[in-house]
């Protein structure tokens, strides 16, 4: 009904070999949220190790779909690895906001901003590995 | 399992083969065959003679139990005779077999035949006189033997087996005969093998049912109408029971039968060819077969400890006959004591329009003796004598408008049939047709109480009186040796108040003459009141008069917990067949016992504490929302609301974990971000990784502030001056999500008719609305202020815009 009404469409890129892009559109709920579940989960067993999660298109997400977020992010945190939330819109940035997942996981605006971030947490990681 | 039969050595010809098949000795195969002609006997041959002995002395047991029983007999003729005690009659007895020379069991027998004067003692002297000396080694005359026979064969009237036993034993092995069958007729000329001695079980299970018209000595013996001597079985080529034995052998078939009717054939196996007999001989054989007559008729309905019934065809064809019949019919058959009286009959068929008058099952009848099923038959009616009578005389009895009588628990129960009673063969047919249905409503009543604790009871309105069974003596609290209660006095034992229900019943079945029924209070003597029901019926006779009024209690006082119990067993009955709903139960009834719905509201110095809590309406979707409002030691007042992610029993323990957890944590005294980071570590560390929000205050009665910090969760509302405004979004990441974090800490100050709201998303989350909006709608919601705080809360979740169906919780307090 839900999936029918607003599907979730996923699409993944990768601007380095270990950095997933994950665009995401649609409503990101409990119907949905399974499904970018099972992309992230393919992603991480492909070795990616940072996921710039692109929410531009997602107009409404409720605690299912920030579970996902923090699920991922908890996986990434283990590897090193980041999670980044890019482009969220003022509904979602207000759930980020408010559940405090905004505190631990970086908002960027754009893409680059993004990956630079993560390029400079890869050269501070860099010498424990 | 073919059982031959060893050879018999000379003079022991009575004895009974030993089956090889169970000989007992060693296994086969286990120890060395002895070396042939050996001095010693083998195992084997010890073992098998030692078995024979204990044989032979079971038989002499027997034998001497015979004789005694021949000696009790005489003794008992004496005691008539000469009109003496038992013990001066076994005296008697003694001295004069000493002065007549013979053996106390002979002259016991010559008593007995001096008595009888029947067949039997006529042609044991006319044998004495031609025989002459007994070739039996043993000390037994040939008068003994016959008398030990007809003795075995009385006492054992309904077991033909055993007739046959006693006949080979005691008459026709001394005559040099190995075996007997007693085979009986059918009226479609077919046998079936009633008895039989001296062949092997396998051989007598073969020869267990001749079909008509099969040519066999036996049917021979039939189809002659006279005693058939066959010289040797080889000459005539007939096959008949244990022809292989003695392929050569003699037989006799001799017609068993009184008054022209042949109910079987006895028949005679000798080992070798037989050279005519002695007319004596003959006539012995003869007797032997009017025994066998005896106990053929009787045999029709035998039956054998683990096999079919045995009936006579004719039977058969009987009981054929009444099942197409359209009226209850029952078969009977004499049922004779072991001295050949008729005592009763035994219901050997009922037909399928049969029904019990007293309501018991068929099966239940079937097979009874008839005064046992019916005893009242044996009363007022003169059934059981109008029986015996057609029975003895074959004539047989029409009657219409009869009345019988039943039993129904202990309540006689009269009806009025048209009867039919008539002889076939040896049994007996009973048709009734019973006028009204009496019976049906008698087999009602019959199972209604066996199943409901219903005491029955008639009154009969011509002589007075009242009947009423054992269970409604129980029902009423009095001893059975009391007088019942007649319908008229009911009133008398009932509460006052059903006076006029009591009243109401009598009119209508008394006057009315209509059935009725009636529910009261019954006041029992022993001061117990019980709820009651009762159903009559007036009974009318012929002439429409009213005769009588039968009826019964029913005790309805445990009905109530029964319907109880069963509501109850459904229930689990639900559960069981979903386990998932009832995992939902379980969640919800956890929620439920640690956060009731509503809670009277928590005082505190100033303060009015009121909390809602409201389960999602699909079961499965009750989750981890909790609230809580503790004063603490330190006289502050703890406030919370939470909410673990998830739905159903695993979000639900989380939950009580996380709030008996934060309960536990704020006796410390550390402030609200301080506990919500130290809850942070318990969530993160709680398994399945769950994540929950929640948000914290710890209220000062002294200074009235709030101090508080969220965890995820939506900040509070506060209400003042018809205005409602959430609190700032102080930082605070939700619980579980990270091993450790810190928790902005805000105080705000508040003033008299304040009210400061916390709530789980429940009361505000829609799909298709921001948080944000969500939030503006529930803030214009609360800027109305009922007079009281619970008024307050109630008005939130009455008018809730939440389109999820989410648990809600609520906690709201208000400075006075």
């Amino acid at each position: 009904m839900s999936l029918a009404q607003n599907p979730l469409s996923v699409e993944v890129t990768l601007p380095r070999e270990d950095v997933a892009l994950v665009t995401v559109e649609g409503h990101l709920d409990l119907d949905t949220a399974t499904d970018l579940q099972a992309h992230l989960a393919n992603q991480l067993h492909h070795g990616r190790r940072h996921f710039l999660l692109d929410l531009s298109a997602v107009p409404f997400m409720d605690s299912s779909g920030m579970n996902i977020i923090l699920r991922v992010y908890q996986e990434a945190r283990g590897l090193p690895g980041s999670v980044h939330v890019i482009a969220p819109t003022p509904a979602v940035r207000r759930v980020l906001d408010l559940t405090g997942v905004s505190l631990t996981v970086p908002i960027s605006e754009k893409v680059d901003e993004a990956l630079e971030l993560v390029d400079r947490q890869q050269l501070s990681d860099g010498p424990q590995d | 399992m073919s059982i031959p039969a060893q050879p018999t050595e000379p003079g022991e010809g009575r004895d009974l083969p030993v089956p090889a098949g169970e000989q007992p000795g060693p296994v086969e195969g286990v120890s060395p065959p002895e070396p042939e002609g050996a001095a010693t006997p083998s195992p084997v041959g010890r073992l098998a003679a030692t078995v024979d002995r204990l044989r032979r002395e079971v038989l002499e047991a027997q034998a001497e139990a015979d004789g005694r029983a021949l000696v009790e007999l005489a003794k008992g003729i004496l005691v008539e005779r000469l009109g003496c005690g038992p013990s001066e009659a076994a005296q008697q007895l003694s001295v004069l077999a000493g002065q007549s020379g013979l053996s106390p069991l002979e002259f016991a027998v010559d008593v007995i035949n001096q008595a009888a004067k029947d067949r039997v003692s006529e042609v044991t002297q006319a044998f004495l006189a031609a025989v002459g000396k007994p070739e039996d080694p043993a000390e037994q005359s040939a008068a003994v033997r016959l008398r030990a026979a007809e003795s075995g064969a009385l006492a054992a009237a309904h077991d033909t087996q055993a007739v046959a036993d006693s006949l080979l034993q005691h008459a026709l092995g001394p005559l040099g005969a190995v075996a007997v069958a007693i085979w009986a007729a059918g009226s479609d000329g077919s046998l079936t093998l009633a008895g039989s001695a001296g062949f092997s079980p396998g051989e007598a299970e073969r020869w267990r049912y001749v079909p008509p018209d099969v040519a066999t000595v036996a049917r021979s013996g039939l189809t002659e109408g006279a005693t058939l001597w066959i010289e040797s079985l080889a000459l005539t080529g007939l096959p008949t029971i244990g022809r292989h034995l003695h392929p050569d052998g003699g037989r006799a078939a001799v017609p068993a039968g009184s008054a022209g009717r042949v109910d079987g054939i006895l028949e005679i196996a000798w080992p070798a060819p037989l050279d005519r007999q002695p007319p004596q001989v003959v006539r012995q054989v003869e007797a032997l077969a009017d025994l066998c007559a005896h106990t053929l008729q009787a045999y029709a309905h035998v039956r054998g400890p683990d096999q079919e019934p045995l009936v006579l065809p004719d039977t058969a064809e009987l009981m054929d006959l009444t099942d197409g019949l359209h009226d209850p019919a029952l078969v009977l058959v004499p049922h004779v004591d072991a001295a050949g009286k008729l005592v009763d009959f035994r219901i050997q068929h009922v037909n399928d329009r049969f029904l019990d008058p007293a309501g018991r099952p068929r099966a239940v009848v079937n097979g009874a003796l008839l005064l046992e099923a019916y005893p009242m038959a044996a009363g007022g009616g003169d059934l059981f004598q109008r029986i015996e009578r057609v029975h003895a005389t074959g004539e047989p009895f029409r009657a219409r408008r009869m009345s019988l009588t039943a039993l129904v628990g202990e309540v006689p129960l009269a009806a009025v049939a048209d009867l039919s009673i008539s002889r076939h063969g040896s049994c007996v047919l009973l048709i009734w047709r019973i006028e009204d249905e009496s019976a049906r409503l008698a087999s009602l009543l019959q199972n209604a109480q066996r199943l409901g604790r219903i005491g029955g009871f008639e009154e009969d309105l011509l002589t007075g009186e009242t009947t009423w069974n054992g269970q409604l003596f129980t029902l009423y609290g009095r001893p059975e040796s009391s007088p019942p209660v007649p319908l008229e006095d009911l009133a008398a034992h009932t509460h006052p108040d059903d006076a006029v229900v009591v009243g109401r019943l009598l009119r209508t079945l008394l006057h009315g003459r209509r059935p009725a029924s009636a529910a009261f209070r019954l006041q029992r003597p022993d001061g117990v009141t019980r709820h009651m029901r009762i159903v009559a019926e007036p009974v009318l006779d012929t002439d429409e008069r009213l005769v009588a009024v039968r009826g019964a209690y029913q005790d309805i006082s445990s009905q109530h917990w029964t319907e109880v119990a069963l509501a109850a067993t459904r229930d689990q009955l639900a559960q069981s067949e979903q386990h998932a709903s009832e995992r939902s139960r379980l969640a919800l009834q956890l929620q439920h016992a640690i956060m009731p719905p509503t809670r009277a509201p928590l005082e505190a110095p100033g303060l009015q504490v009121a909390v809602r809590y409201r389960p999602a309406e699909e079961e499965h979707l009750v989750g981890g929302d909790w609230y809580d409002a503790v004063v603490l030691p330190s006289r502050l007042v703890m406030l919370c609301v939470g909410d673990v992610a998830g739905h159903g029993i695993e979000a639900a323990t989380s939950m009580v974990v996380l709030r008996n957890a934060l309960r536990g944590l704020a006796v410390t005294g550390a402030g609200p971000g301080q506990l919500l980071s130290w809850l942070n570590i318990v969530a993160h560390h709680l398994t399945g990784s769950i994540t929950a929000t929640a948000v914290c205050g710890l209220y000062d009665p002294s200074r009235h502030t709030l101090r508080w910090a969220r965890a995820g969760h939506l900040p509070p509302v506060l209400v003042r001056d018809a205005q409602a405004t959430p609190l700032p979004l102080l930082k605070g990441m939700l619980l579980g999500a990270v091993p450790e974090t810190v928790y902005e800490e805000e105080e705000v100050q508040l003033a008299a008719d304040d009210t400061l709201l916390m709530y789980t998303d429940g009361l505000i989350e829609r799909r298709d609305r921001s948080v944000e909006e969500s939030l503006t709608q529930l803030l214009v919601q609360a800027r109305t202020v009922p007079p009281t705080l619970d008024q307050q809360l109630d008005r939130l979740l009455t008018y809730s815009r939440s389109d999820t169906d989410d648990d809600t919780c609520i906690v709201g307090i208000r400075l006075r």
